[in-house]
């Protein structure tokens, strides 16, 4: 009896703290999210548009129906598709190996860090017209020393062949450093013995990185490659500001795509069912990627 | 030889990381004519008067003012609310906590594009529309997905023995939080917190669209700079040249804690 009370006091205390704990995360992301989201939701079963707004009609499916028939869509999927992955796979890739580097590196780490840490600090505006500035044909730096170098000058943003290949370097640029953090954050707080343990035993940097550093990093892997990948899907500035989706649409992605027809067009409704779209993509291959790699729950609980 | 080549390839990334940056700060000594130059210049007569403009141009202190006071807002109550969320979904199972992780990752899922009129409504309606609290409300919202997410990661690596301890001591799950959970994952509490002043810093849209006249952050003072004619390349390059010692000084105080072995090498 006396043993079972104290089960009951200690279930108590948890669930107080539990609750407590998580109380105003929660408060404040139903407050800012939930409203947004069923605006949207209602808004992309409408034929909303600010052109006429007072002649708005309930048309269920219409939206989507009409944008499953568009080719646009199907390539504003692809376009969407192919620069998350590419340029989320460099970046995790450069993250890591830099991250473990620097890890290993001991002089001028401090230094190193701050350089590295720039793409992120610098305001993107201005970053990202800088590159503007960089990628120009006729004045721009990148041209100037493909030509030093004896090779073909590009058009860069203008070419089909390259438009793509330059946002990828930009985002490359702006985003490896987030997933460097992370990772150097997480090396940070791994336990020392098994790296030691590998050195003793003569393992070479090589296998020390693949065997030992990328499978306990492997959580922190997984959870930069997610934020990043959320956040590449729906990328707006750098592509507004480089291509605007051009050449002809070759580079427009879906956010791209919604822009046009909710702020251009204002018709609110189908912009609205575009993003309704997105989301529900976004959260089918989060959930795939969360349970394939068992991140949505804790390994291991707290028992008393 | 193992260091040469190490060397060799954090310096080359260094120069890499660099370089767009180099170009900026180059391009913020130039006249307008240099600044277009073909072929672009690397050596010129170098000119202060594009920092000399910036730095009488009382707006442009504002915009400095203004993200500042947001940026440090959305950190610290970003961390404040995120970190415990993030503390409990790490340390315990209860019914739905896999549901409830991943309905605040989904937060940062839905396209800017549908939420930007709602938000805008919801803030006319309770007053709070270039507000600096406004959005430091609507930056916490933006970044607590990956400030309960990541941070919870972190909690995740650090062994639990620790705190097991402390309950058998008969702490409290209070104290044992901030006594010793908050302690010992500093490295994560650094790195989250400079991811979150840096997007919160750097954040255009929702700082557009909720603030503007009252409230504006450099990106979206920034912006001013680039007309529809032409883009004024001086005081666009020298502004966001020294709103980098800000950002930098920041960065460098927040870093301490991601320097190797400091956290848990003590308890060993």
């Amino acid at each position: 009896m006396q043993g079972c009370f104290f089960m009951n006091q200690f279930r108590k205390e948890r669930n107080k703290f539990i609750i407590l704990m998580l109380m105003p995360a929660t408060i404040l992301l139903v407050g800012l999210t939930l409203f947004p989201f069923i605006v949207s939701l209602i808004l992309s079963f409408t034929d909303y548009s600010l052109l006429r707004p007072g002649q708005t009609k309930f048309i269920f499916l219409d939206n989507y129906i009409e944008l499953m028939k568009t080719d646009e869509f199907w390539i504003a999927l692809r376009v969407t598709v192919v620069f998350t992955v590419l340029a989320v796979f460099i970046q995790v890739v450069l993250g890591v190996v830099f991250a473990t580097l620097l890890h290993n590196e001991n002089s001028n780490v401090s230094l190193l860090r701050t350089l590295y840490l720039l793409p992120l600090a610098i305001t993107p505006i201005a970053a990202t017209f800088t590159f503007r500035l960089m990628f120009n044909p006729s004045l721009g730096v990148l041209n100037y020393f493909m030509k030093l170098l004896g090779l073909e000058p590009q058009a860069w943003l203008a070419s089909p062949n390259t438009a793509m290949i330059s946002l990828i370097i930009v985002d490359t640029w702006q985003w490896t450093p987030f997933i460097l953090l992370i990772c150097l954050g997480g090396l940070a707080s791994l336990p020392s013995e098994p790296f030691e343990a590998a050195k003793v035993d003569g393992a070479s940097s090589w296998q020390i990185f693949t065997k030992i550093t990328v499978p306990m990093l492997y959580p922190f892997i997984g959870l930069a490659l997610l934020f990043r990948s959320i956040d590449a899907f729906k990328t707006f500035d750098i592509i507004y500001v480089l291509t605007s989706g051009g050449p002809g649409i070759l580079t427009r992605t879906l956010n791209l795509y919604a822009f046009k027809h909710g702020i251009e067009f204002l018709s609110m409704g189908y912009a609205g069912s575009i993003a309704i779209v997105m989301l529900i993509i976004t959260i089918v291959v989060a959930q795939i990627f969360l349970r394939k790699n068992k991140l949505l729950l804790p390994k291991d609980t707290l028992k008393g | 030889m193992k260091v040469f080549f190490r060397r060799a390839a954090l310096y080359l990334f260094a120069l890499w990381s660099f370089f767009p940056l180099y170009w900026l700060l180059n391009t913020s000594f130039k006249t307008s004519k240099d600044a277009l130059a073909r072929p672009p210049t690397f050596i010129f007569k170098p000119i202060m008067k594009n920092y000399i403009e910036v730095i009488k141009n009382n707006e442009v202190w504002g915009y400095f003012l203004d993200s500042l006071i947001v940026a440090l807002g959305t950190t610290c109550f970003g961390l404040l609310i995120g970190v415990p969320a993030a503390y409990v979904l790490a340390r315990f199972k209860f019914k739905g906590s896999a549901d409830f992780g991943f309905w605040i990752l989904s937060t940062r899922m839905t396209p800017p594009i549908a939420m930007l009129i709602p938000f805008f409504i919801m803030y006319l309606k309770l007053g709070i529309l270039d507000t600096h609290i406004g959005l430091i409300i609507a930056h916490v919202g933006l970044n607590l997905s990956i400030i309960v997410w990541l941070m919870r990661g972190f909690y995740e690596e650090i062994p639990m023995e620790i705190e097991e301890a402390s309950y058998v001591d008969g702490s409290s799950f209070f104290q044992t939080f901030y006594k010793i959970a908050v302690p010992l994952s500093m490295p994560g509490i650094s790195a989250v917190g400079i991811i979150t002043f840096l997007f919160s810093w750097n954040e255009f849209l929702f700082a557009l669209v909720l603030g503007d006249s009252v409230v504006r952050t450099s990106p979206v003072g920034l912006y001013g700079f680039v007309g529809y004619q032409k883009i004024y390349w001086g005081q666009l390059s020298a502004s966001a040249s020294l709103l980098l010692i800000p950002v930098l000084f920041f960065v460098f105080l927040f870093q301490k804690p991601l320097i190797k072995g400091l956290t848990l090498g003590s308890f060993k």
